[in-house]
């Protein structure tokens, strides 16, 4: 069966308030295209969880449609801050549950597992599980282990309602390849009660079939797969494209200030009717060309 | 010879690092100037080190040196690409990681690291990265190294937030708190620090070339233990500068 919708389809099977987990890493594998859209349909009051903060998650903060961020911390690395959530964090407009990469990943693994707990060695002694145990219903715990009697702490898992991941190929059934390091994703993916795939190429079951093994995410768990190539753009897809320095560093400094931040919105979200348009506006073909990656290098 | 051989401080603080490195260790690493460190020691007395990035990668060899972790640079010719699973779970927390590289913010007197926020004059908060992995490497390396400033605003007694624990308020803190390893080193541009065995405080190692122990305190807000004899720090070799400039950071971003 297929389930190939177009992006305003998939976007629009995002009930605000929801849960939704981001397949993004900085300035990796973000599903932009995705965020673009739940803004231009103005899906609000969201919760956005991933191990380290990508572009996805600030563009979504940024234009006010996330309540509540779940993340291990994170910025762009050498290009710098998250600006949009660095400021809604010190403009006290977003919850904040961050702890680490590896308690965000232990978390969706222990969702995934169907597990009530999962065990951790890393929080203790810090100020992040100082401020993980003032949030009520509680997060984490401590319990000691049955068999050698030694006290752990203890993190509840992250279920999310959906999963949105960015993916070089994919069939009509969701089944999904990712090339390149996964860092969350299959943990994430699997962890959720749902998977949206935005896939660069839409390729046959016939040739998923043929490398089975680069699979990530089979079908079964997946609601919508939407095509749509560049769709991670200005962010790269292993084996596919670069990341776009130029428009990243455009991005980085429209979002250091509400009104910078509000000019790029409108001009590059709001200012263009869908994914294609703003395909067009960052210089079409010609330009995006110019990022495909060398088989060799991988980017 | 090293007299006239030109290096910055930079420079000299990712040979520091290099050579704190055994070889046939694992070694975690995030970005920046402990970078040019582990690909240092490869290149020179450790070429069977092990490098792990925690977002999946094993033991890249890249040919430009990237823009942070998420850079695909960072990753090419890597052995193995899996996932944080791997690497943070699988190895880290297992207890297989001999060494890890932090920095951050803002270290204490006890190698304490804050990545995470500052207060301004006005009780303003500034947020900055967070974690990351640093709390996950700083709770189950065999030990750590930071990489870090030497400015007194940088080297506090105590930091105003713990990201990733070092020994915390001292001797026998970090154990109760059910921790392993540990910081080894802290090194700056002006000196090497490690840490007493008793009451875990730093303590000063070995001072750069070029520096005297008098500038190195004045530019901390704590004092650390100083023995009475002081050590120098090695100064880089011909070799180890020719191989940053020439072949792992030709580009010049990490100097």
């Amino acid at each position: 069966m297929t389930k190939v919708t177009p992006l305003a389809d998939a976007v629009a099977s995002v009930l605000p308030g929801s849960h939704v987990a981001l397949s993004g890493f900085a300035t990796a594998r973000c599903p932009m295209a995705f965020a673009h859209e739940v803004i231009r349909q103005g899906i609000k009051g969201l919760t956005v969880s991933q191990c380290v903060a990508g572009i996805d998650a600030d563009i979504l903060v940024g234009a006010g449609a996330v309540d509540k961020v779940i993340n291990g911390g994170g910025s762009r690395g050498r290009s710098g801050q998250h600006s949009c959530i660095v400021r809604a964090y010190e403009e006290g407009k977003l919850d904040s549950e961050e702890s680490s990469s590896l308690s965000m990943v232990f978390r969706y693994l222990a969702g995934a597992l169907g597990l009530p707990f999962i065990p951790i060695r890393s929080l203790q002694g810090s100020d992040i599980l100082k401020r993980l145990e003032q949030i009520s219903p509680p997060v984490v715990s401590r319990l000691n282990d049955p068999f050698s009697g030694e006290e752990w702490l203890v993190l509840k898992p992250l279920i999310p309602d959906v999963a949105v991941v960015q993916v070089p190929y994919a069939d009509s059934e969701g089944n999904a390849w990712i090339l390149g390091p996964l860092w969350d994703n299959e943990e994430q993916a699997k962890s959720s009660k749902r998977v949206i795939v935005i896939t660069e190429r839409l390729v046959s079951t016939d040739e998923i079939r043929r490398d089975p093994s680069r699979t990530v995410i089979p079908g079964f768990r997946v609601s919508h797969v939407v095509h749509l190539p560049f769709s991670a753009h200005p962010t790269s897809v292993y084996d596919l494209y670069d990341f776009d320095v130029k428009h990243i560093q455009l991005y980085a400094k429209e979002s250091k200030t509400t009104d910078g931040f509000s000019t790029y919105l409108d001009e590059y979200v709001y200012g263009v009717d869908d994914h294609w348009g703003y395909l067009d506006l960052v210089g079409g073909m010609e330009h995006l060309n110019t990022l495909i990656a060398d088989p060799v290098l991988g980017y | 010879m090293t007299s006239t051989l030109e290096y910055s401080s930079f420079e000299l603080m990712a040979v520091a690092g290099a050579r704190e490195l055994k070889d046939g260790e694992i070694v975690a690493v995030g970005l920046g100037l402990p970078v040019v460190a582990c690909f240092l020691a490869k290149r020179t007395h450790a070429p069977n080190i092990s490098i792990i990035l925690e977002l999946g990668v094993v033991d890249p060899e890249p040919i430009e040196i990237g823009s942070g972790l998420s850079d695909p640079r960072f990753w090419y010719r890597a052995k193995a690409l899996t996932s944080f699973v791997d690497m943070l779970g699988m190895v880290l927390h297992k207890g297989l990681v001999d060494v890890g590289f932090l920095g951050g913010l803002e270290v204490d007197a006890y190698g304490n690291l804050n990545t995470t926020q500052l207060g301004d004059p006005k009780g303003k908060i500034r947020r900055f990265t967070g974690s990351g992995g640093g709390n996950d490497i700083a709770s189950s390396a065999r030990r750590t190294i930071v990489i870090i400033r030497h400015e007194a605003r940088k080297l506090k007694e105590a930091v105003s937030f713990i990201t990733s624990p070092g020994y915390l308020r001292g001797s026998g803190d970090r154990e109760k708190a059910g921790l392993v390893g540990g910081p080894s080193v802290v090194i700056t541009d002006k000196a090497v620090f490690d840490f007493d065995e008793e009451s875990r405080r730093m303590r000063v190692r070995s001072i750069h070339p070029d520096t005297s122990i008098e500038d190195v305190l004045a530019n901390m807000a704590f004092i650390p233990i100083v023995p009475d004899e002081i050590q120098q720090t090695e100064a880089p070799s011909a070799e180890e500068i020719h191989l940053i400039h020439e072949v792992i950071d030709p580009e010049g971003m990490y100097r």
